[in-house]
Formats: structure tokens, sequence, C-alpha cells
């Protein structure tokens, strides 16, 4: 009796912290999603209240309003961005893994060590010449320019983990598509994308991430606000009477939704990983 | 099949450069000649107005740099910032990792919360920030000044260097540790459950359980852990710039000597700097890490 007595206890005992540390955590997001759905005054009220006493989804329907918000304007830009440049990570990641990880060349280690240094630098260290190259070549102000800075950003982490996806298919697989008589890219697009579909998702969730979180380079090429992608568009209005508490949360939170979902999904479907069923015994 | 197999054999190298040639191609012009170009932007003088040609000044940007008090201001709170954030955002998603290393109901939504904030993009956490330390209406006022009553005097937080940096520390620890916990969870969830009942039968504290079975087993991912981190946060420009101006780190204070002050050949001798900690950090570091990645 007595030893059920002390799991009981360490069981509340380990509870408690749970969800202390849950509540720490999660503050913030709590605040974010109780300021979305108060009014104006109440949110600059003080004392401040966590649970609203009067409750409104206005603020939700106000930032999909173009004529009194520009949201929906930066969550195009943000979209055509962070869409772009996960395709073309995802196929990048496709040729250069798939060359990494089951092919034997000349220069493969300095290749790939190459990839890894990248991975480790890149980011504000280039900003002064990429800016001049990009504005010399007329891509001042544009959306292209972010796209291409952010391919480059997300490219070494996008064939590496595209190569230990690959790793994992069998090599007997690929034999039997040479017997088929598949031509070699043939290979590739019928054999070995399809077993590895929830990696690439997962590449591509990784790079659509990236770019839709990116501050430094839409910031630094972007001006007008017609082309501005969510975060600098959010953080440009800031201190204009456009920044109203509860339509910024709520933007937050909306801007928020698609990288969690993604994530989750790329987090799942990790776990049911379905390579393994390609080979049997 | 066998002749056939040998000529694919032959052609690998031809077809692995094919494939790779894209990559090769946009890292070569998006990395390597951006590298080449900054060093000859680091040794000009480069008129605001694209049209006027730059001239050579040799190292006088470099000269500039090292004679600028708020250059020696950001390497030095840059390397106290690196020190705190690596250091504790490491800690502490280990501690949560060790601490989530065992099987209970909601574990799964416990972990997707833990990693939420890494998830998120800063912007929208930010927003939250600004709002929670708000100096009039802001709810962490109110919980130190009114209900946990630990200060009258609570800073401006945004407005005042201490201040702005403790929140900035706060806010990357916040954003960064679920990076260490991701890491940290899968190894331990590797390690043998025997060694820990093991050590239980010897009569081992928690602390000796985790010298002793866990540290051994995690210090590799640690070592790949903690050098990352140190360089990413080396170089850290968003969550900074976005939260405060009064945290000039050495990111911030690039980002506007290029985009504020307008005086490229300084910021490019600033990257060069910048470029050359980091480069030795990655070359002390390289031979563990990609040890790691690799295995």
């Amino acid at each position: 009796m007595k030893k059920v007595k002390k799991k009981t206890l360490k069981g509340i005992f380990f509870y408690t912290r749970v969800v202390l540390l849950v509540l720490v955590l999660l503050f913030p997001f709590i605040i974010m999603l109780s300021v979305s759905l108060k009014h104006t005054a109440e949110s600059i009220a003080y004392p401040p209240t966590i649970i609203p006493e009067t409750w409104t989804i206005k603020h939700f329907v106000d930032i999909f309003n173009p004529n009194i918000f520009p949201y929906i304007k930066y969550l195009g830009n943000s979209l055509y961005i962070a869409l772009v440049v996960s395709v073309v990570a995802v196929l990048l990641g496709i040729f250069g893994g798939y060359a990494l990880s089951k092919l034997k060349f000349k220069g493969k280690k300095t290749v790939s060590e190459m990839f890894f240094l990248v991975y480790m630098f890149s980011g504000i260290l280039l900003i002064v010449p990429l800016f001049r190259m990009l504005s010399a070549i007329g891509l001042k102000n544009s959306r292209e320019a972010v796209i291409i800075c952010m391919i480059i950003q997300t490219l070494p982490t996008a064939i590496y983990m595209t190569r230990s996806y690959f790793d994992t298919i069998p090599k007997e697989l690929e034999e039997a598509g040479r017997v088929d008589g598949l031509s070699r890219m043939g290979i590739i697009f019928r054999i070995i994308v399809p077993l590895s579909i929830s990696g690439l998702i997962s590449v591509f969730v990784y790079a659509f991430m990236i770019a839709w979180n990116d501050v430094l380079f839409a910031s630094i090429f972007i001006d007008s606000p017609n082309m501005m992608t969510i975060p600098i568009g959010l953080n440009s209005l800031f201190n204009t009477p456009d920044y109203v508490w509860g339509r910024m949360m709520a933007a937050s939170l909306i801007t928020s939704l698609p990288v969690v979902i993604l994530y989750g999904l790329s987090q799942r479907l990790i776990k049911n990983g379905r390579t393994e069923g390609g080979v049997k015994g | 099949m066998k002749p056939k197999k040998i000529k694919l054999g032959r052609s690998d190298t031809r077809f692995a450069y094919a494939l790779l040639a894209p990559s090769l191609i946009l890292l070569i012009i998006l990395i390597g000649y951006p590298m080449i170009y900054n060093i000859i932007i680091s040794f000009q003088d480069v008129p605001i107005n694209p049209k006027l040609a730059s001239e050579f000044v040799g190292l006088d940007n470099f000269a500039a740099v090292f004679r600028d008090k708020s250059f020696y201001h950001s390497v030095f709170l840059t390397l106290i910032f690196t020190a705190v954030v690596t250091i504790i955002s490491t800690a502490f998603g280990l501690a949560i990792a060790v601490f989530m290393n065992r099987e209970f109901v909601g574990k799964k939504l416990v972990n997707s919360i833990i990693i939420l904030s890494y998830v998120v993009p800063a912007v929208c956490l930010i927003f939250a920030w600004r709002y929670m330390f708000n100096n009039i209406y802001g709810i962490m006022n109110y919980l130190i000044v009114d209900v946990l009553k630990i200060t009258d005097e609570v800073p401006l937080w945004f407005d005042q260097p201490a201040s702005a940096f403790i929140l900035v520390s706060i806010f990357a620890i916040w954003k960064f540790y679920p990076y260490a916990y991701m890491s940290f969870v899968a190894i331990l969830q590797s390690v043998d459950k025997s060694l820990y009942e093991a050590a239980d039968v010897d009569g081992a504290t928690g602390w000796q359980k985790f010298k002793v079975v866990t540290y051994p087993a995690i210090k590799p991912t640690l070592v790949t852990v903690v050098s990352l981190r140190t360089i990413w946060v080396f170089y850290i420009y968003t969550e900074v710039y976005l939260l405060t101006k009064q945290v000039d780190v050495l990111g911030v204070y690039l980002y506007d000597m290029a985009f504020a002050t307008h005086d490229f050949g300084k910021a490019a001798a600033i990257s060069i700097v910048l470029f050359v900690v980091i480069f030795s950090l990655v070359m002390l570091i390289r031979k563990k890490v990609l040890r790691v990645e690799e295995s």
C-alpha cells in the first residue's frame, strides 16, 4: 500500500512540474491569443487581464479585409517566396542528395564538406556583396532577390537531409530498376523519390519555414509595401496608426499556423517513414 | 548484367557532377564570388550613388573599424551574449530532455509545446514580448510590481541597454533551447535503460546517474550543439534587431553600417573581421562536428 501511495505522490509531483513548465513556455502564446480576442480598449487597460472580459473575433476578420489592413498582400508575397524556395530546394536536394548518397565520384568528400561549411556560415556575413550584386543586375526591391538568397540559405541543409533519407534506401531496389531498363534519371524519379516522399516533404517543410520566417534578406531587398513579406510588413506597421495590438496578435497567430501545421506533419511523416517497406526479408 | 554494371560505375563521376552542377554553380555565384567581392569592397570607399565609381583606399576601412569605439563595444556585447545564450539554452534544452526522457500520458503534446517557440516566426514572438513588456500596460510589469511585489522600479525594458540586454538574452534562450532539446531527446532515447537500472541498484543519485550514464552518451551531441549554437549566435541579427535598438551585437552593427550609415566599405571590413573569427571557430571544431554528423 505504502509503495502505491509513494508512486501516486511521485506522479502528482511530476505532473505538477510538467504543467508549470508548459505554462511558463506557453505564456507568451497565451497572451497572444488573449489579446487577439479582446477589444482594443481592454488590451491596453491596466491592470491587464489574461482571460478577456468581453470576447471578439473582430481582429481576425479585420486582418483579412484589405481595405483596412494589408495582411493579404503580405501573405501573398510570403507564400510566393516560400513556395518557390521550397520547390527549388527539394529539386536541388534530390539531385545533390542522390549524387552524395548513391554515387562514388572523385571529390565527393570535398563537395560534401563544402556544403557543410556553407551550412555553418551564410546569413549576415555576405549581405554587403549580395546586396551590391543583386542590385547591380536590377533586382533591387524585388521578391526574386529574396528568393535567390533564400535558396542558397536552404540548399546545404536540403542536400544534407535528402542525402540521409536516400542513404536508407537499399541498393537492391536501384538494381532492380536497372534490370527493368530504367534510365538513371528514371531510377531517381521512379524509384528513389517515391520511396522517400516523407523525407522530401520534410525538406520542403524545412525550406518553407526558413523562407517564411526570414527577416534579414526581405528587409534588405524589399522597400515598397506592395512587395513586403509578412515578417517585415507587420514589423513596418509598428508605431503607425495600423498598429492595433489585437490585429498584430491575430496576424501573428495566423502567420504561425502554416509553419506549425507543416512542422507537425513532417514530424509525423518521419516517424511513419515508409522506406522500410521497399525491401522484404 | 556484369559488364553493364562496370560501365555504369565508370560514368558515375560525370553523372554525379551533372546532378550537382546546379547546386555548385549557385554556390560559386552566390557564396564563392560574394566572398571575393566582399574583400574587394572592404578596400574601397563606396559612394552611396551606385553610378559613381568606388575608390581604392587600402586598409582605411579596417583602420576606421579598429578605431571605432562602438566596434569594441559590439565585440564585448557579442562575446557575453554568445556565451550566455549558448550555455543557458543548451543547458536548459538538455535539462528538459532529461526530464522528458520517460513515458507518460500527454508526452506528445508537451513535446509539441516545447518545440513551438523554435518553429514560430521570430516576428510573431516578438510582438508578444513587446506587448508583455510594455512600459505602461505590460503584464510583466504588473506581475513584478503589483502581484509578486519584487520591486517598485521596473526599467523601461526595451530602451535601456542593461534591461534590453537581459530581455534579448531571455528571448534568444527561449527561442533556441528547443534545438538543443530536440538534439538531446533523440540521443537519450538510444541510451540503454538497463544502465540506469544498474546505477539504481548501486544506489546512485540523479546527478551521479547523469555523470556516469547520460553524459558519456550525449557528449558528441553536446559538442555539436554548443559549436553550432556558438557560431549562429555570434552573427545573430534578426532576433536582436527586431526586439530592441539598444543591443548592438556585431550582426546589428554590421547591418546598420551597411543599411543605415550606408558605408559599404566599412561594413564589408566588419564582415571580414566577423568572417575570420567564425572561420577560425569552424576550422577548430570542424573535425569534431563532421565526425558526429557522419556517424
